[in-house]
């Protein structure tokens, strides 16, 4: 769905920092949503810890910077890292350029796949979480 | 004819002076990340004889050649010719910024300098669990790399002090402002003034700081001429360190990056070595080192403003740390940490540590095998 210019497709999870994520057979697949792109602008540095990491939900795990900002990714679900998108290393920019496909960033295996459901989804709720957002950002 | 801008009134016979030989070419960072040569110092050169000679205007089409210099000071120290570059780079960018033709980062960072307390407009100061603007012997400054992007180095070295049984504060430091010296603006003289009067409030005789600009700002900038005036000593933490005895070593080969603040533009090589040599005794030096180091690629503002061949300059760097053989690169600046460390890929076993992170690192496994 389109909301105010930002896209954000129904079928994912979000979470509340504006990362996405997605069901990949028995993985989740993490990115950055086009709101937090689109505010970041130009991304120029991805950290991208060893997989087997072991991640709990709530917890920063890593670190993404554009220019002059800084921001903390925190893990959606309790798990471990499964995978990275090396791609990153060299090209952060397509998390700019393609955020939901070749700009994915981590795959999580997950304790329980389950708590996606703890994560922002729906198109009434993911509306009304990014109206908020847009309005907070507004006045900031 | 009368000259148009300050950098000519200024610089005029030193840009003539330029014979443009080249050496400034083969150790210039942005020229070997970018093999451009407008952008090494010749090229540089070249081109404010132009805006001097009429033939080209200075204006939004040279702010790409012009504010992409890490002014790292590599171009003067291998100048035959005495072209001290990075003083015209940033008089230059001062005469830019008069006519409006400045690069939109270095036009943010002073717009935040002026409202925000940090160069990345962050909200709350971190106190890293330790206390602030109390009575102390020693200040200690942490510098916003430091503070806001480089926290894990930050620890290292507060719990390295706390190991040695320092007695020394935090406060709440702002930004020392001197980065807008670099970057076509003028130091913020409010912010000078409040670190200050907080370094004062805690009777401190000594100021330490982990980060070399600041350091740089301290000593050289008559903004903080008060603390000379009163008798403060202002001491970058390498040469705080470089007495001491920390009863540690590592097997490890160890090599060193001399960053450029602290190296060619205060001229600290030897104490961030003594300390490194008692705790390694398998030291290495890269191809370039001391006065000849490479610059990192962060320093100018280029960070901010050209973030990839900032970091394309970090990994010629890394290239140079790795062929030595060392598994451990240190250095004394936290910008040169973050750079080289953003840069570093995942397949590069080397790691990457401000020497008191590293000494903090080898004290507590001591402690922790007792």
């Amino acid at each position: 769905m389109e909301i105010q210019g930002y896209t954000l497709p129904d079928e994912l999870y979000y979470e509340e920092n504006h990362y996405w994520v997605k069901e990949e057979g028995d993985l989740l697949v993490m990115g950055m949503d086009d709101f937090a792109q689109k505010m970041a602008g130009e991304i120029v540095f991805v950290q991208l810890p060893e997989e087997g990491k072991e991640l709990t939900a709530g917890k920063k795990f890593a670190k993404i910077e554009s220019g002059k900002w800084l921001g903390k990714v925190f893990a959606p679900v309790n798990g471990e890292l499964a995978a990275v998108n090396e791609e990153l290393e060299t090209n952060p920019g397509l998390i700019n350029s393609d955020c939901y496909g070749k700009g994915w960033i981590y795959k999580i295996k997950p304790s329980d796949k389950g708590e996606v459901a703890n994560l922002i989804h729906g198109k009434e709720a993911v509306e009304k979480w990014v109206l908020a957002e847009i309005e907070k950002y507004a006045k900031e | 004819m009368e000259a148009k801008y300050d950098f000519e009134k200024k610089y005029r016979e030193q840009i003539l002076q330029c014979s443009r030989c080249g050496f400034c070419q083969s150790v210039c960072p942005v020229y070997g990340a970018t093999l451009r040569p407008a952008l090494n110092a010749r090229g540089k050169m070249l081109l404010l004889k132009e805006v001097m000679d009429g033939k080209i205007e200075l204006g939004k089409e040279l702010i790409d050649s012009l504010f992409q210099c890490t002014t790292c000071a590599s171009c003067a120290n291998n100048c035959p010719s005495g072209v001290n570059v990075p003083e015209i780079i940033k008089q230059v960018r001062k005469d830019m910024v008069n006519i409006g033709s400045c690069h939109p980062a270095f036009a943010g960072m002073n717009e935040v300098l002026q409202k925000a307390t940090n160069i990345y407009a962050e909200d709350e100061l971190p106190d890293f669990d330790r206390k602030r603007d109390q009575k102390a012997a020693y200040v200690y400054f942490i510098g916003c790399v430091g503070a806001y992007r480089e926290d894990e180095a930050t620890e290292g070295a507060l719990d390295l002090l706390d190991r040695l049984s320092v007695d020394y504060t935090l406060i709440s430091e702002v930004c020392c402002s001197g980065v807008l010296e670099d970057v076509g603006y003028s130091l913020n003289p409010k912010l000078a003034s409040q670190n200050l009067e907080r370094i004062f409030a805690t009777g401190a005789k000594t100021v330490i700081t982990g980060c070399p600009y600041c350091y740089r700002t301290f000593t050289q900038r008559q903004e903080y001429d008060e603390l000379r005036k009163r008798g403060i000593t202002v001491l970058h933490i390498s040469q705080f360190l470089k007495d001491l005895d920390f009863g540690v070593t590592t097997d490890k080969k160890v090599t060193y990056h001399d960053p450029c603040d602290l190296g060619r533009h205060c001229g600290i090589y030897e104490e961030p070595r003594a300390t490194i040599r008692k705790i390694a005794p398998d030291f290495v030096e890269m191809q370039h080192h001391h006065a000849d180091s490479l610059c990192c690629g962060a320093g100018g503002g280029v960070r901010g403003a050209y973030a990839k061949n900032s970091l394309a300059m970090a990994r010629r760097r890394l290239k140079e740390a790795e062929d030595t053989g060392a598994e451990i690169l240190l250095t004394e600046c936290n910008s040169c940490v973050h750079n080289l460390a953003n840069a570093k890929l995942r397949k590069q076993n080397i790691k990457i540590y401000n020497t008191t992170a590293f000494i903090n690192e080898l004290m507590h496994r001591k402690a922790k095998d007792k």
